[in-house]
């Protein structure tokens, strides 16, 4: 039996960061949002102090540490009000895949820029018409002489216009049998042929959704990260920290929401009390405590499980820590904005935008349906329906 | 390559309520969440600064109870070499003058110490003269209030400003110095600073074996005494001035009326 309290470096990372965090905080996040602009000073001064590169290994300049200590990261910027959504694709997916399956010189060329955060790189696998079957997807790579030429759509890609290249995954001609079969390749911003355009949302957030135009883009032979065949394995050990990074990322949005809250709760008065003295405040507050800590427990234990290397137990637990943290982070915001009553909704304080903020929580970037499918299936072994 | 000893202490957060025990009027540790004291952060920078540009060794103490370990394992974090926690039961409720009598003879167990470094105040005690009396049983020159510091060779430059303005001193090593709110910024631990905190020595000693005598120190030894203590008082609510185009002259209006201006 583990022991369910963390290290005592662990608990200290999580200090570090929450004091970075508290510095900066949700006011300064939402400013910088509405007026259109970048937290670009907090991933630069968090990138510096090595809090992005915690699992970057130190051979090449980062912490050796675990996706366990950058969720812990990620969790407390977000606690603070000013999450840095692009630590679930940089970092995370992309520092892990190159880590686990690039080649040396492509560890060489890239994970020192992880490392510092000097380097932001989104991911790309997301289609128009294949959503979350990625089996449809269209994005093709197709050899000429020593090249790739890469053609395809992709769409709700964060972060392109703030990163150096994209982790494109697309599909490859098997020669032999003629079937396509996915592979990963590094896709520098500034290609030719290479564009993008953002797509409006509803959503108050610095960091962008962009739909992503490959056409002819040409790309040497080492943009495809690792081998060619090993390009489902790829997938698969990128997405659990994702999945891991996700939930911590919304456990730490529920649990900024529901600290606002409590003091709200706790300093207003239009009766005797403060209004956290009533029940019908206190309980949902409550609620979300429990449930935000649940959720927590089980972002812990895929994380340790990932870390111990038993992805096939990190994917089970990473789908379930995403749907809880996805549950709980809405239940928390729905909760602080009902106990803020009209300034629930007031930008002044805040809340309103954590409404949309924490709803993608329970679409991205898997669906609640689709880890819902998952555990139908892997889990509980039920039939499937597609 | 100057060897510098930095005073840290763990205060109860600023943040968060403080309160004295019932019993004996001492810190109430429990009620609090516990710190390392900000302005112990500046020292601890000001050194690594100096650290940096000279080289030498930065060596946190701490006198304070079990848990203190965190505000010490906060400092190594930073990047101080090692650290002295002087943990002792009999050193409960001390004041000022028995705290810097132990803090004195644990740095002299270390050996050619240039530098002490130390908060100007505590945040929690506020008594402001810890360093100074430091420096007395020491025997070394003291050059408080520091808002900037520059080491050179075997002499110590201080820009001290207090609220009668800025004095220029000079001092030759070894010497004391604290330092005010405006020395710097401190870093934050870096996460490999975070990972090396926990392989840095930490010598814990007790009142014993810096040959300090137990009557000398603790509550019922202590040269002052809280008699009483009470919260204080609640805030008062603020006056709300509506601003209807004539804001500006009601806030005058207000001030004059407080006599502020």
């Amino acid at each position: 039996m583990n022991t369910f309290t963390e290290s005592e470096e662990r608990q200290a990372l999580r200090a570090a960061v929450a004091d970075l965090g508290r510095r900066y905080g949700g006011e300064w996040f939402q400013r910088k949002a509405r007026g259109g602009e970048k937290t670009t000073e907090l991933w630069t001064e968090a990138g510096k102090l090595g809090y992005l590169g915690v699992n970057v290994p130190e051979e090449y300049g980062g912490g050796g540490g675990t996706i366990g200590d950058l969720a812990a990261v990620c969790e407390e910027l977000s606690a603070a009000g000013c999450g840095l959504l692009l630590m679930v694709v940089s970092p995370a997916i992309c520092a892990t895949i190159i880590t686990r399956f690039g080649t040396d010189e492509q560890k060489q060329a890239w994970l020192p820029r992880f490392a510092d955060g000097s380097l932001r790189m989104a991911f790309a696998i997301t289609e128009p018409d294949a959503g979350s079957n990625a089996h449809k997807l269209t994005t093709t790579a197709r050899r000429d002489g020593d090249d790739w030429v890469l053609n395809g759509r992709k769409v709700f890609i964060s972060g392109v216009d703030e990163a150096a290249a994209v982790l494109v995954v697309g599909r490859t001609e098997d020669a032999r049998t003629g079937r396509l079969k996915p592979a990963l390749f590094i896709v520098p911003t500034d290609a030719p042929g290479f564009e993008y355009q953002p797509i409006e949302m509803d959503i108050v957030s610095p960091d962008k959704q962009f739909m992503l135009f490959l056409d002819d883009v040409r790309l040497p032979a080492d943009a495809l990260v690792g081998s060619q065949d090993a390009a489902l394995m790829q997938l698969f050990a990128g997405l659990n920290p994702e999945r891991i990074m996700a939930a911590s990322f919304a456990v730490g949005m529920g649990r900024y929401a529901l600290d606002r809250a409590v003091a709200y709760a706790g300093d207003r008065s239009v009766w005797s009390t403060p209004i956290g003295a009533h029940q019908g405040i206190a309980h949902p507050l409550a609620v979300a405590k429990i449930e935000l800590e649940l959720a927590k427990l089980m972002t812990q234990k895929a994380a340790a499980l990932y870390d111990s290397g038993d992805d096939a137990g990190a994917g089970e637990s990473a789908n379930m820590a995403k749907y809880a943290a996805a549950e709980a982070s809405i239940k928390a915001v729905d909760a602080a904005v009902q106990a803020h009553g009209g300034n629930g909704l007031t930008a002044e304080y805040g809340m309103g935008a954590l409404v949309a903020a924490s709803r993608v929580n329970r679409i991205a970037p898997v669906s609640r349906e689709m880890i819902l499918n998952f555990v139908a299936q892997n889990t509980l072994g039920l039939p499937k329906s597609y | 390559m100057p060897n510098i000893v930095v005073l840290v202490k763990q205060v109860p957060d600023t943040y968060s309520e403080r309160k004295l025990s019932e019993g004996d009027h001492t810190l109430d540790r429990d009620f609090a969440d516990a710190v390392l004291d900000e302005i112990n952060e500046r020292a601890i920078e000001e050194a690594l600064q100096i650290k940096e540009a000279h080289d030498g060794e930065v060596t946190v103490l701490c006198v304070g109870p079990d848990r203190a370990t965190d505000a010490i394992r906060k400092g190594l974090s930073m990047g101080a070499d090692k650290a002295i926690h002087v943990l002792d039961d009999a050193l409960h409720g001390s004041d000022l003058l028995q705290t810097a009598k132990v803090l004195a003879a644990a740095i002299r167990t270390v050996e050619d110490v240039d530098l002490v470094i130390a908060g100007n105040e505590a945040s929690d005690g506020a008594g402001g003269a810890v360093p100074a009396v430091v420096a007395e049983l020491l025997g070394y020159p003291q050059l408080t209030h520091a808002r900037e510091v520059t080491v050179d060779g075997t002499t110590v430059k201080v820009t001290r400003e207090t609220e009668d303005g800025l004095t220029h001193l000079e001092a030759s090593l070894p010497a004391v110095v604290s330092v005010g709110e405006k020395i710097n910024e401190p870093r934050y631990p870096s996460f490999k600073g975070i990972m090396a905190a926990k392989k840095k020595p930490v010598e814990t000693v007790d009142i014993a074996d810096l040959g300090v005598d137990a009557g000398d120190v603790g509550l019922a030894n202590a040269w002052s005494t809280v008699v009483e203590a009470a919260p204080k008082p609640p805030r008062e609510a603020g006056q709300r001035v509506e601003d209807d185009g004539d804001g500006g002259v009601k806030i005058a209006e207000y001030l004059v009326g407080q006599k502020l201006i």
